[in-house]
């Protein structure tokens, strides 16, 4: 590993919640290193698009007016260090006496394996598409919305000729129009619930949520739209396949009026999202399931740190909440640690600290109902015994049936470990990110537990597969 | 194939690159992933699993990596790397499988 | 626990493979045997091992001179007991167990380190282990994976690695078919002699307390096993090491064969799904409890420059590693005895009362477990046991006091 470079804070992730903590950071003049996998600053909500991309309208939907408001602010700062393309693959103890984080890091265009010391950290690292086992869904040509929403908005690239968009979360409406304006096709929005259980989830909360009211209204407008451009929308129509020779060629739904296939060549999945929370666990900051989708949320204080001294989480990382929830919060986190370092006054840090919270209590209502409306959990659908859970290992429904039986012998507490142990589950490349909330969801279910009462995989060093050379690109000193 | 395609209207690319793909020439745009210049091209399956069924894009975020690939930069060797996270440049190759062992 | 199990022939404490096995063997002769595990079958080191079987002697004796390797050198006829255990082992079990015995190869880099698998050899052939040296051709000829700079290697054909993480489970799952009764979350919380020479153990399991009246308690919980004799006011000499582990992507099969090095911490092995395990005996460090002291409950951490270390030597043994890539590194924590040697057998201050701890024992496991059944039921030690009895540390227990 490389020689290492020093920092006050180190934020990892550049999404809305990293680049708004940075922002308080480097404001309180801190030295801050934002550090992010993609090439450019924006997280996977403005994945923008290549230097030397020209894009006419980027993103320039009203919903994405704060977050590109920021990012612009954000990119106007030259006191700090932007990392792009590194890979953070373990955050570990700092130095024995000065205390602190160090974290290595993988420039992926370069290769290698440096070494960042920072007193603080602020894990950001978002959150990605819950993925969903069914029937085919390992064809190529099934993929998660955000795969289809990230290819459009940073390459330019239209992922199919017809894009199927099947699941729970109302970011389906937005995507189908996304689509359209591209150009492309939208071969039908299959949103699994009833209309009523929408319904059901927005009524008691009007009062609260109206105060929210843009994203109602483009969700709405946005309906209309695809009404109008000969898009069909249904309610209550699952998954219930996808068939294809070497890549997907048609979905099928079930709903009401019986059966339909869908041909389309893209069929993306959008059942909500699950935090990136594996620094955080290797570390051994304390995580709780989160609701709806799951995954491991963050525990964190008002002020964002994490249970872990010098800390702290900001955006999805923290519990899924939207990107100017992310925003917030990732100043909220920015400020309680500039705090922390001396770096800002607290009276004055405790006058921001308020004024942020209250507008993300504000927002509460709104998250609340959207995170109701959108629960995958009552709709998610159920793989044959032959279908594959774990996409890395290829291990199977009934093989993991298989090994939860087996661990279920003589012990009525084991975790997802003990089943990752018996039939592969999550040790493959992507080191459990897919399967995870699937392994628990069915140990639970098997053994008549909450989810939340499971104990999922360990998260281990390295956060990201990494070449064994890269590593030892420079030979540091063996006992 | 699929119906993929680049975006044209109202974008303005850098002019394009030959990227070697399994020893095959493909006109990419430096800058775009690796992922993306493959999606467009009608490419879909960029792997086999252990019984040799077709695997393709799945997340595009560096979460899942399924599209998992060997890179070569110039005359460097070859490295495992996320297909979704290395832009397309002059001079690089990309396998799908394992280059010979030497 | 369970009623039927309150009055035990044997009370086995460790649900790692040495409890196991040994609660099977103790089942199929006819004792009544209760087990208690604290967390899991298999959670500790029996299932974070590399899995290597490995009989030739080990670096860790050659390098403490010419007396510990006299004493490797008796454990030698025991490697050859424990050959003949794991041949039999998959039809013993009723199944299979990821048992590959296609070879092992100790390498040597330099002629310094040749010199000393030569010492290493004729010992080992002298009593029987058919161990064979091969030069640097001989070598290539083998493994063409390996480095061509190695200088040569010590072959034993017995050699090979199984599945750490099912066999412990494996024996406990036939154990409970021959009747044992093993309970996991239960946690022996007391330990005391009765006038009567029986013993009192409390076991505080998920449903709340139990008592448990036994003339014998078998302690197989590796490091813990000190802890627990503690309760008896006994000393026993294990001490807790906490080591690291690495694997990588699954590749094309390669490396058929088992490979340590004679001179570097190194085990290597390529499973049979096609990852590379690379360990050997680097530490990893405990994390500090709120006092200062070393947290024994929680996994090790990573020490950076052993997992470079640890790498480093691998890549050099077998170049085509470094393409690979590391998925994952862990920790686990074994134990070590005061004489490196494990200790298997009944400690003479308690009657009925029996240890088989010591760490590294994944290769060894299966022998013991089978000699110290036979010990326990014969009612005196099995002469394959000699080198291990724990009363070689009678004196540490020389002023406890038991009824």
């Amino acid at each position: 590993m490389n020689a290492s470079m020093s920092y006050d804070v180190a934020i990892v992730g550049g999404g809305p919640a990293g680049m708004a903590a940075a922002e308080r950071t480097i404001g309180a003049g801190l030295s801050t290193c934002l550090i992010d996998e993609q090439p450019r600053l924006g997280g996977q909500i403005l994945r923008q698009p290549p230097p030397g991309f020209a894009v006419t309208g980027w993103q320039s939907g009203r919903l994405y007016r704060a977050a590109r408001a920021l990012l612009a602010r954000v990119e106007r700062l030259d006191a700090f260090d932007f990392r792009a393309g590194h890979a953070v693959l373990g955050v570990g103890a700092g130095h024995a006496e000065e205390g602190g984080f160090a974290l290595s890091v993988q420039p992926l265009a370069t290769g290698g394996v440096e070494r960042i010391d920072a007193r603080r950290v602020i894990v950001a690292g978002g959150c990605y598409d819950m993925p969903v086992a069914f029937p085919g869904w390992t064809l190529p040509g099934v993929m998660s919305a955000g795969a289809v929403q990230t290819l459009l908005k940073s390459p330019q690239v239209l992922p199919g000729g017809r894009i199927a968009l099947f699941g729970t979360h109302p970011l389906m409406i937005v995507l189908a129009e996304q689509i359209l304006a591209a150009g492309g096709e939208v071969a039908g929005v299959h949103f699994a619930q009833p209309r009523r259980a929408m319904l059901a989830a927005l009524g008691p909360r009007l009062p609260g949520v109206l105060r929210a009211w843009r994203p109602l209204l483009e969700g709405a407008r946005g309906l209309a739209n695809l009404r109008q451009a000969g898009v069909p929308v249904h309610f209550g129509s699952a998954i219930v396949r996808a068939e294809g020779g070497d890549a997907l060629e048609a979905i099928t739904l079930l709903r009401a009026g019986g059966r339909e296939r869908v041909a389309c060549d893209v069929a993306a999945m959008c059942y909500g999202f699950l935090p990136q929370s594996d620094l955080v666990r290797q570390v051994g900051a304390a995580v709780r399931w989160a609701p709806g989708p799951g995954g491991w949320e963050t525990l964190c204080d008002e002020g964002m740190r994490s249970s872990l001294p010098g800390l702290y989480v900001a955006g999805e990382t923290a519990g899924v909440a939207g990107s100017d929830v992310a925003m917030l919060r990732g100043a909220l986190a920015g400020v309680t640690l500039a705090c922390d370092a001396g770096a800002l006054d607290e009276v004055e840090g405790a006058r921001v600290a308020a004024a942020l919270r209250a507008r993300i209590a504000r927002l509460a209502p709104f998250t609340a109902m959207l995170r109701e409306l959108a629960d995958p959990q009552a709709y998610l659908p159920e793989p044959e015994l032959e279908t594959l859970v774990c996409r890395c290992e290829d291990v199977s429904a009934r093989a993991l049936d298989a090994a939860i039986a087996a661990c279920a012998e003589g012990d009525d507490g084991f975790g997802a470990s003990a089943v990752k142990l018996r039939c592969r589950a999550g040790m493959g490349l992507c080191q459990g990110r897919s399967c995870e909330h699937a392994v628990i969801r069915r140990i639970a279910r098997a053994s008549g537990r909450e989810a939340a009462q499971v104990a999922g995989f360990t998260a281990r060093f390295p956060a990201r597969a990494v070449p064994i050379a890269e590593l030892l690109e420079r030979d540091a000193p063996a006992r | 194939m699929s119906g993929a395609r680049r975006i044209e209207e109202g974008v303005r690319r850098p002019d394009r690159v030959t990227l070697r793909l399994d020893g095959a020439d493909l006109a990419a745009c430096p800058g775009e992933s690796v992922l993306a210049a493959l999606v467009a091209s009608g490419a879909r399956r960029l792997r086999d699993d252990r019984e040799g069924t077709a695997r393709g894009a799945f997340c595009n975020m560096g979460t899942c990596s399924e599209c998992t690939v060997w890179v070569r930069k110039g005359a460097a060797a070859w490295v495992r790397r996320r297909a979704c996270l290395v832009p397309v440049e002059a001079d690089l190759c990309v396998l799908t499988h394992a280059p010979e062992a030497t | 626990m369970t009623p039927g199990s309150s009055h035990p022939d044997i009370l086995i404490v460790g649900g790692g493979l040495l409890g196991c096995a040994s609660a099977w063997h103790l089942a199929r002769r006819g004792l009544r045997v209760a087990l208690v595990e604290q967390s899991q079958v298999n959670a500790g080191a029996s299932g974070q091992n590399a899995g290597s079987l490995h009989f030739q002697i080990e670096r860790r004796f050659l390098e403490q001179g010419e007396e510990a390797a006299s004493d490797a050198a008796r454990i030698v006829s025991l490697n050859r007991l424990a050959i003949a255990e794991w041949q039999g082992l998959e039809d013993m079990l009723g199944r299979g167990l990821d048992i590959a015995m296609h070879g092992g190869l100790m390498v040597a880099e330099t002629e310094a380190e040749m010199a000393l698998l030569a010492f290493k050899v004729a010992r080992e052939n002298a009593l029987g282990l058919p161990t064979r040296l091969l030069d640097a051709d001989e070598l290539r000829a083998r493994a063409p994976c390996l480095s061509p700079h190695l200088a040569g290697a010590a072959w034993l054909a017995e050699e090979g690695h199984a599945n750490p993480r099912i066999l412990a489970g494996a024996f406990a799952q036939q154990a409970a078919r021959e009747g044992a009764v093993i309970a996991c979350g239960a946690r022996l919380t007391g330990l005391a002699m009765q006038a009567d020479g029986q013993y009192r153990a409390t076991i505080e399991g998920l449903d709340g307390l139990g008592e448990v009246t036994t003339p014998r308690v078998l302690l197989a919980s590796g490091h813990w096993s000190a802890r627990l004799a503690g309760l008896l006011g006994l000393n026993l000499p294990l001490y807790p090491v906490p080591l690291m582990m690495n694997v990588t992507e699954r590749g094309e099969q390669v490396l058929p064969f088992l490979v340590q090095h004679v001179g570097q911490r190194l085990s290597m092995k390529q499973s049979e799904d096609g990852n590379f395990l690379i360990g050997g005996g680097w530490p990893s460090r405990f994390r500090r409890r709120a006092d200062g002291l070393p947290d024994l409950d929680r996994p090790g951490e990573i020490v950076e420059a052993n997992l470079l270390g640890n790498l480093a030597v691998a890549a050099r043994v077998m170049p085509g590693l470094a393409a690979r890539s590391l998925l994952r590194s862990w920790t686990g924590t074994t134990c070590i005895s005061a004489d490196q040697l494990p200790l298997v057998g009944e400690v003479g201050k308690a009657p009925g009362l029996f240890v088989a701890a010591g760490g590294s024992l994944f290769t060894l496991g299966p022998v013991l477990a089978r000699l110290l059944a036979q010990t326990i039921v014969d009612g005196r030690p099995a002469d394959e046991l000699a080198l291990f009895l724990p009363d070689r540390f009678a004196h540490l227990n020389a002023f406890a006091v038991l009824p």
